[in-house]
């Protein structure tokens, strides 16, 4: 029918407005950190090259790989925790029965919405008194706290999935409250595992403000805060090396993301949504 | 009064003490912590003291601050519409059946998944003067005549970070509205197709209003998550030009770096509210129900 | 019970990662800049690390002065050991002192062949100075200056550069008109008059060029005083009414894009730092050898003004090796190493006695000149909350040349919001 001909055609048209919208920033980082120029009305003698990944990797001193490795550890460590203690809270929630369960969960999950900006006095001045200023700790706690709700809030959606009489068979066969959770109804969350911790993950590695201020330098920095302080000419920026240390530092997200993206999907829309 | 198994409040306890603890230190006391500090002349070059709520008082006539918070309101209001409008053209896209769905999904999800800061500084490469995408685009296709100082005027920067903002956050809203997209049954549409509705009839007679819940819960998730916004405007525009798009949460940065934490306090109490405000908004509308237990 | 010895064995795993990596040297310098500035500090640090034996280790920080500060800031106030020794812009060392993070410095001076005596007296009582101890010396100053064109003034039969605002505002419109033939945008006077912090830099030298000025009584600030007032109107004058400075001064116009209009060869007359004249020169500049330099104009029974920029060093409270850190801060500021910072970057020591070396005036002749003007430097308040203040007066300045408020009015809502302001401040 013709009109089913004109949808297709919108459709297709719509795709690659999407495509585009959603590509093209990612394509002009590649392409700029590929060439010797950053002045794009004279790219049409592109010069592909290599020299802006060499030299941000050769320099000590702008400590590209540092950020690169703080950030994985520390968003790493944050997400494996997060996801645990998550965990169990939700299979407390989901199971187990006690006063106030509900406005517990609501209160836990409207934590995760409050501005950072309004915790970061006091955070600095803890950080300050434990001397954890500009040290892996410092971050991981935060990000640990602060990507509970969300991890809890997928794994109590899992968990509510699981009949409870699986529980009830494996307590009237002997087991205790941790072994049922550990042996029987944990393995059957592991999409929802995967899902918390990769949005757990992806929080911690993109956070900011927090990084910002409890780090000093590259000993506990992490990519964000480093690429937004790479910098160089006075007026003029060496663009070139800021594409190229930009798109090193987004590969770990890029393969998640590709990896994982059903996982992803599921966990927002969990997340988020409620029928 | 209900009855509550002895070993099952042990137990739920010991699970849920990990979450209290953390949650605890990390996010609510700070909070109140926060809210104390604000009462008290807390700056760094000058003793400490107890002023109940002059810090505040001192907010009322504080020209930066009412900019401060006008700009916040301005750019919620012009760049959530723009995202839950984009967001319903994506998670269309996305819900429609076509050949390399996952490849489509990924795309789509880049923006949003990576750092704020990273997607400011690629803007900032974009929105250059003399050698960004953006004017060399519209140059190109003649909807200017002169490069356009983007970062360097208001309302420039305005526009610019309302366009950075969007691109990635729409992901994001598109997600959630494919969730809602998905919750509704494919029967009503073919019984539509049956009584011969039109593409733009089932739209917006049938998609639409359905899609409804799912777009209310995108808009106030967005707006929350819109209030505190830093890492953008921080890299990309500094809050300028003078100032111009400082929001809040950069304005009280701005005083703690100064070492004025108990003005700095203030400020993040009165964005704690807004926000605190919005989110119970959410939580009600979202109509969290019991059973979902 | 079983898993909460896991959670215990979890986290001192943590902890163990997070202890391993350690400073490998034994003094931390944080400094930033532009990339040649870095790399020459690389440089030098080589230098003072043979001489020594002091192994130094660069914290390097990006070109942005807020970026520079906000570390710091975060360093010293979690009183962190490092950075030991780092470099202050003028404008936060207020902030630095009062926050007591910087260590005096007089016992060191006592010891040393350094002597505070060669050092510019002004900026040394005004900047360095805390309740009576030297917490900071100057590495390098910057002083507003004024460049012309002297090819074009001489074309016009005129000899010296303008002393008075009123004879810069003659010669720009008579060179003006005839320049316009040939190049439609050229104009008399460039200057910064965007909505940052160089706009006040700008203003308080003309305002105190009229004897006025951002002034300090009792607590209170005092800017709507008729000298600045003048002040101002001259300045949208400028723009909008002898039409001499561009349209865009109160929009665009910055250190940068002031030096590339007069290099250019578009301008007459440009007000900008020193670090624009080495840049001027350069062989492919169209205004090679055609620039001189002069102090700024002033208004007819005013005086000759010049802002006070610059950066000095400073040794942090929480160092744990001040002596190799002072040892560090001597090195920096010896005469040769002044004087290759002059060569190679184009920094104005901090100490006199340099600007009279004959090998440097071969290259950088203006620096005689420089010498002379940086006696007049005027410095921005002296407050730990200077920046605060200063948005404030940018807000309200960038306004009044933007024709959006007078500047009678502009002047007294910046005063009034300052004041209060203030008042939070009051001891």
């Amino acid at each position: 029918m013709k009109e089913e001909k004109l949808i297709k055609i919108l459709f297709f048209i719509a795709t690659f407005f999407v495509l585009s919208f959603c590509l093209i920033p990612f394509l002009y980082m590649l392409i700029i950190s590929f060439c010797k120029s950053w002045d794009i009305f004279s790219l049409k003698e592109i010069e592909f090259t290599f020299s802006n990944y060499i030299k941000i990797l050769k320099d000590p001193s702008l400590h590209c790989l540092d950020y690169i490795k703080n950030s994985l550890i520390i968003s790493g460590i944050s997400a494996i925790f997060s996801v645990f203690v998550a965990t169990l809270g939700a299979y407390a929630i989901s199971r187990l029965d006690f006063p106030f369960k509900f406005s517990i969960l609501l209160f836990i999950l409207a934590s995760s919405m409050f501005p950072q900006i309004s915790v970061i006095g006091f955070l600095f001045k803890l950080m300050k008194i434990l001397n954890f200023i500009n040290t892996y700790q410092a971050l991981i706690l935060p990000y640990i706290s602060w990507s509970i709700p969300i991890s809890l809030w997928i794994m109590v959606s899992y968990f509510s999935k699981i009949p409870k009489d699986l529980d009830k068979s494996a307590l009237v066969d002997g087991c205790s409250w941790f072994q049922a959770f550990l042996k029987i109804i944990l393995p059957l969350t592991k999409p929802g595992l995967v899902s918390a911790g990769l949005l757990s993950f992806l929080f911690s590695f993109n956070e900011f403000l927090f990084a910002l201020i409890l780090t000093i330098d590259y000993r506990a920095r992490t990519v964000p805060v480093g690429i937004a302080m790479f910098q160089g000419l006075h007026g003029e920026l060496p663009w070139g090396s800021i594409m190229a240390f930009t798109a090193l530092s987004l590969l770990p997200v890029i393969i998640i993301v590709t990896l994982f993206q059903k996982h992803i999907m599921q966990g927002l829309t969990r997340g988020a949504v409620k029928e | 009064m209900k009855t509550y198994y002895k070993e099952d409040l042990k137990t739920s306890f010991i699970f849920l003490l990990p979450v209290f603890i953390l949650t605890l230190f990390f996010i609510f006391i700070p909070v109140i912590a926060t809210f104390i500090n604000s009462l008290f002349r807390d700056i760094i070059f000058l003793n400490k003291r107890f002023v109940l709520f002059q810090n505040y008082f001192y907010l009322l006539s504080d020209s930066g601050f009412w900019q401060s918070l006008k700009f916040t309101i301005i750019f919620i209001i012009v760049s959530v519409p723009l995202e839950i409008f984009l967001g319903i053209i994506f998670t269309l896209v996305l819900n429609y059946e076509i050949p390399y769905k996952g490849f489509i999904r990924v795309c789509v999800l880049l923006p949003w998944a990576i750092p704020a800061a990273i997607s400011a500084r690629l803007w900032e490469l974009i929105y250059n003067y003399s050698y960004g995408l953006a004017n060399f685009l519209l140059l190109k296709i003649r909807i200017i005549n002169e490069p356009v100082n983007w970062l360097e005027t208001g309302f420039s920067a305005f526009v610019a970070l309302v366009i950075a903002d969007v691109w990635k956050t729409t992901p994001f809203v598109a997600i959630i509205l494919l969730a809602g997209l998905q919750a509704i049954p494919k029967e009503i549409y073919y019984q539509a197709v049956i009584d011969r509705a039109n593409f733009l009839q089932r739209f917006f007679k049938i998609t639409l209003p359905l899609l409804k819940p799912a777009i209310i819960i995108a808009l106030l998730f967005r707006t929350i998550d819109a209030v505190r916004i830093f890492d953008l405007i921080y890299v990309l525009t500094k809050g300028g030009p003078g100032g111009a798009t400082t929001s809040l949460s950069l304005y009280a940065y701005k005083y703690y770096i100064t070492g004025d934490f108990g003005y700095a306090s203030s400020i993040s109490v009165i964005l704690f509210i807004i926000s605190f405000i919005a989110s119970i908004i959410y939580l009600r509308v979202g109509k969290f129900r019991q059973e979902v237990l | 019970m079983k898993f909460l010895k896991i959670l215990f064995s979890l986290f001192s795993i943590i902890f163990l990662i997070s202890c391993s990596s350690k400073y490998k040297s034994k003094i931390t310098f944080m400094v930033g800049g532009a990339p040649n500035e870095v790399t020459f500090w690389d440089k030098i640090v080589k230098e003072f690390e043979k001489q020594t034996g002091i192994e130094v280790e660069i914290l390097k920080q990006p070109a942005d002065t807020d970026q520079r500060r906000q570390s710091l800031v975060i360093a010293l106030a979690s009183k962190a050991e490092d950075p030991d020794v780092f470099l202050m812009d003028v404008i936060w060392i207020a902030q630095f002192s009062r926050s007591n993070w910087l260590e005096p410095l007089n016992k060191y001076l006592k010891m040393s062949p350094l002597s505070l005596n060669i050092f510019f007296k002004n900026v040394v009582s005004e900047v360095d100075t805390y309740k009576g101890k030297i917490i900071a010396l100057p590495v390098y100053i910057d002083g507003g200056i004024l460049y012309y064109r002297k090819d074009l003034l001489k074309k016009f039969g005129i000899q010296q550069p303008p002393q008075t605002w009123d004879e810069l505002i003659n010669y720009s419109l008579k060179v003006q008109n005839f320049m316009r033939k040939k190049i439609p945008n050229f104009y008399g006077f460039v200057w910064q008059g965007a909505q940052y912090e160089g706009l006040i830099c700008n203003f308080l030298e003309i305002a105190s060029s009229n004897n006025g000025g951002v002034v300090f009584d009792n607590h209170k600030i005092i800017l709507d005083s008729p000298q600045n007032i003048k002040a101002l109107e001259l300045l949208r004058a400028f723009i909008h009414y002898y039409k001499i400075s561009p349209p865009n001064t109160f929009t665009e116009m910055k250190e940068e894009e002031t030096r590339i209009y007069f290099q250019k060869g578009y301008a007459l007359f440009e007000r900008n730092w020193p670090y624009a004249w080495i840049l001027h020169q350069k062989d492919d500049s169209p205004v090679k050898n055609k620039i001189g330099i002069a102090p700024l104009p002033h208004f007819k029974n005013g005086k000759i003004a010049s802002t006070l920029g610059g950066w000095h060093i400073g040794i942090s409270k929480y160092s744990d090796n001040k002596e190799e850190s002072w040892k560090f801060v001597e090195f920096i500021l010896s005469y040769n190493i002044q004087k290759k910072l002059a060569l190679n970057l184009g920094w104005n020591p901090g100490r006199k006695d340099v600007y009279d070396d004959k090998e440097l005036l071969k290259t950088l002749p203006h620096f005689k000149k420089l010498k002379h003007i940086f006696n007049n430097l005027i410095s921005r308040p002296n407050l730990p909350y200077y920046p605060l203040i200063s948005e404030t007066m940018q807000r309200y300045i960038n306004a009044s040349l933007a024709n959006k408020l007078t500047p009678q009015e502009a002047l007294k809502l910046a005063e009034k919001e300052i004041n209060f302001m203030i008042k939070r401040y009051k001891e």
